[in-house]
């Protein structure tokens, strides 16, 4: 009777796609089909609401080169490959987010959003969704991708000349220079951007006021030894630059909390743990969500696994929350 | 040594010999007119001795089958004793077994091993407290509600006494005494109850505002009795003395978050450039500050502090 009955079912589903002309195997949907309901044609961010809910959309290829670097989960990069298409569902945090990053007022203080959640529950992919509509607002994007990979698997430490103490992750440092520099091109080559001081790296080897920003990146990416030092200057001079309104900035962190957790995996040469606060390259970030500037935004995520949500009282926690 | 193997086979011989004798002698009775009886060597053991069947005991049907339905229970179990199945006329069973249905309480010994209470049925708790009414009073009307109670008599005092009908009729867990007494029969000030709760620890129960102190380390009870009443005395007294030191209270010993003092108002002045009390909707926000800080991270809680932080910055409200 069972049996029968599920046939049954099975039989007038396979009708039903037949009369619809869409078969779930084809990799092309026909021209005169229906788009499925779960997919939407709008692929600009900045024109998602709240109707596209639930929906996938696409980013298009050429837009896809600023998570070229990083910025999308491992597991979902092996996806697009399969699918042949980087398609992110349109959430209901990322929608909130979005309208009010159309609605802020900039030139207050910078507002700070936080997305935290279970894991796997979409904080990544939802700061990539943001990410995506600052970079078509014309925005200067500050992204790092996963701050875990500083903290847990840096590719190589050295002690900082410019500060007693502290740690350098310079490989690491560079390597973001140049997925700064890939994501904001079309904005570098504003003549506006300058830098406001000198900077002096060694005796014979500095930037001086009034350079290009670009050649501030480029001195990063080449001198590998000053790259942290590099990165530091970059904060401080984008923060001028954003308060002077040469620009707008978007300052996204995938997995900020790292930045705090006392356990990390950067050791010193005598193989004793380095706390976050003594790598160079946390002042740097630190700097940008402090909301001493203005005409920006900073959205943050929290990292799980093995570190728990810590809530630091001392430093600022006037951030917004937003459950997923 | 050969006079010793001689005799042992001569004796062998002998039993041999006796076995066949019987043989014979106890063989079946053939028709005489067979010339030759036929050798049996092989049944040499047969039929030497019959042993007595052993006598079966015989088992009486068990005692439960012959108790009336309206007996007196008291009397077949009058005290704690561990489970006879034979006495206890319920069919009750105890144990798991993967297949098939849980043991009889027959050669059950989980049954036997847990404590049972059927020396304390329900008659026998009334007859054995109409026996003790005659040593009660009855209870004052006037103590009819609870509140009443608490605050006429505000502290409770706990112990067990034990017999024992061995050589020593004591039990050294008789000398335990507990103390309890709701916190706010004290009327202790916001510092004061503040220095006592510290003073006091785990012994506190917030849900129900009792403190429980448990004394056990004098050998006999009147004593432990006096030591609690003691505590309780110095313990009030403590936390009404106000010491130098205590002027030194941190904002990192503070039980409790309190928005006025914490970096979240220093924050918020500096984003608005003004005096927190001139921020338009900062009680909602300070309120919300509060309530995540001291109760903990629940959704309700972070839904709060998310919504009067919109309301405070004028960010639009989450959507539905």
């Amino acid at each position: 009777m069972i049996k029968s009955v599920a046939s049954e079912a099975v039989m007038r589903r396979i009708c039903i796609s037949l009369k619809s002309s869409q078969f779930s195997t084809a990799s092309q949907v026909q021209p005169n089909a229906k788009p499925p309901s779960f997919r939407t044609s709008e692929n600009d961010p900045q024109k998602h609401t709240t109707a596209h809910i639930g929906q996938f959309y696409q980013i298009p290829t050429k837009e896809r080169k600023i998570f070229l670097y990083g910025g999308l989960p491992k597991s979902y990069e092996i996806q697009t490959k399969t699918f042949n298409e980087t398609c992110i569902m349109i959430r209901k945090p990322s929608i909130d987010i979005i309208n009010c990053l159309k609605s802020l007022d900039y030139s207050k203080p910078a507002v700070r959003f936080v997305l935290f959640g279970k894991k796997g529950n979409g904080k990544s992919l939802s700061l990539a969704h943001v990410l995506h509509y600052g970079y078509k607002s014309g925005c200067l994007l500050v992204h790092v991708p996963w701050v875990g990979n500083w903290m847990r698997r840096c590719k190589e430490t050295s002690n900082s000349e410019a500060k007693e103490g502290h740690i350098d992750l310079n490989l690491d440092a560079a390597a973001w220079l140049v997925h700064f520099k890939s994501q904001n091109e079309h904005l570098l080559n504003n003549p506006e951007l300058k830098i406001s001081k000198d900077h002096v790296w060694s005796k014979r080897e500095n930037t001086p006021k009034g350079a290009p920003l670009t050649e501030l990146i480029d001195f990063g990416i080449n001198r590998i030894k000053y790259a942290s030092s590099c990165v530091v200057s970059l904060a401080e001079e984008i923060k001028q630059l954003t308060t002077g309104g040469h620009c707008k900035t978007l300052v996204a962190i995938d997995g900020f909390n790292a930045f705090f957790y006392p356990n990390t995996r950067v050791f010193t040469e005598k193989k004793q743990i380095v706390h976050p606060h003594k790598v160079t390259l946390t002042e740097a970030f630190l700097n940008l969500t402090k909301f001493d500037w203005n005409n920006s935004a900073i959205l943050l995520t929290q990292l799980l696994k093995k570190i728990r949500r810590l809530i630091y009282l001392d430093i600022f926690w006037d951030e917004m929350d937003l459950n997923i | 040594m050969l006079n010793i193997s001689r005799n042992i086979d001569k004796f062998l011989f002998r039993i041999l010999e006796k076995q066949l004798v019987l043989t014979y002698a106890t063989a079946p009775n053939i028709e005489k007119e067979e010339e030759f009886r036929v050798l049996n060597l092989k049944h040499v053991k047969g039929q030497v001795t019959v042993r007595r069947p052993a006598k079966k005991a015989e088992v009486l049907p068990p005692r439960s089958m012959q108790m009336a339905v309206d007996q007196d229970w008291g009397n077949v179990w009058p005290g704690p004793r561990t489970f006879h199945p034979a006495t206890v006329p319920l069919p009750v069973r105890q144990g798991y077994s993967e297949k098939g249905v849980s043991p009889s309480k027959y050669g059950n010994a989980e049954l036997m091993k847990i404590p049972n209470f059927l020396h304390l049925t329900p008659p026998v708790i009334k007859r054995q407290c109409e026996a003790l009414k005659k040593f009660c009073t009855t209870w004052p009307k006037s103590l009819d509600t609870d509140e009443k109670c608490e605050k006429h008599f505000p502290v409770e005092v706990w112990s067990s006494t034990y017999c024992h009908s061995s050589p020593t009729i004591r039990d050294p867990l008789s000398r335990i005494v507990t103390v309890k007494f709701k916190l706010k029969a004290l009327q202790l000030n916001a510092r004061a109850k503040d220095k006592f709760l510290r003073l006091v620890g785990e012994r506190y129960d917030e849900n129900t505002d009792t403190v429980t102190i448990v004394t056990d380390r004098c050998p006999l009870k009147k004593q432990n009795y006096d030591y609690a009443m003691y505590l309780i005395t110095a313990l009030y007294h403590e936390s009404l003395n106000v010491e130098p030191w205590e002027e030194l209270k941190s904002e990192a010993d503070m039980e409790q978050y309190i928005w006025e003092n914490n970096a979240s108002k220093a924050n918020i002045e500096k984003i608005f450039g003004k005096e927190a009390k001139e921020i338009p909707q900062i009680q909602i926000y300070s309120e919300a500050v509060d309530k995540y800080m001291n109760e903990g991270e629940s959704e309700y809680t972070i839904n709060n502090y998310g919504e009067a932080v919109r309301r405070i910055l004028n960010i639009p409200l989450t959507p539905l």
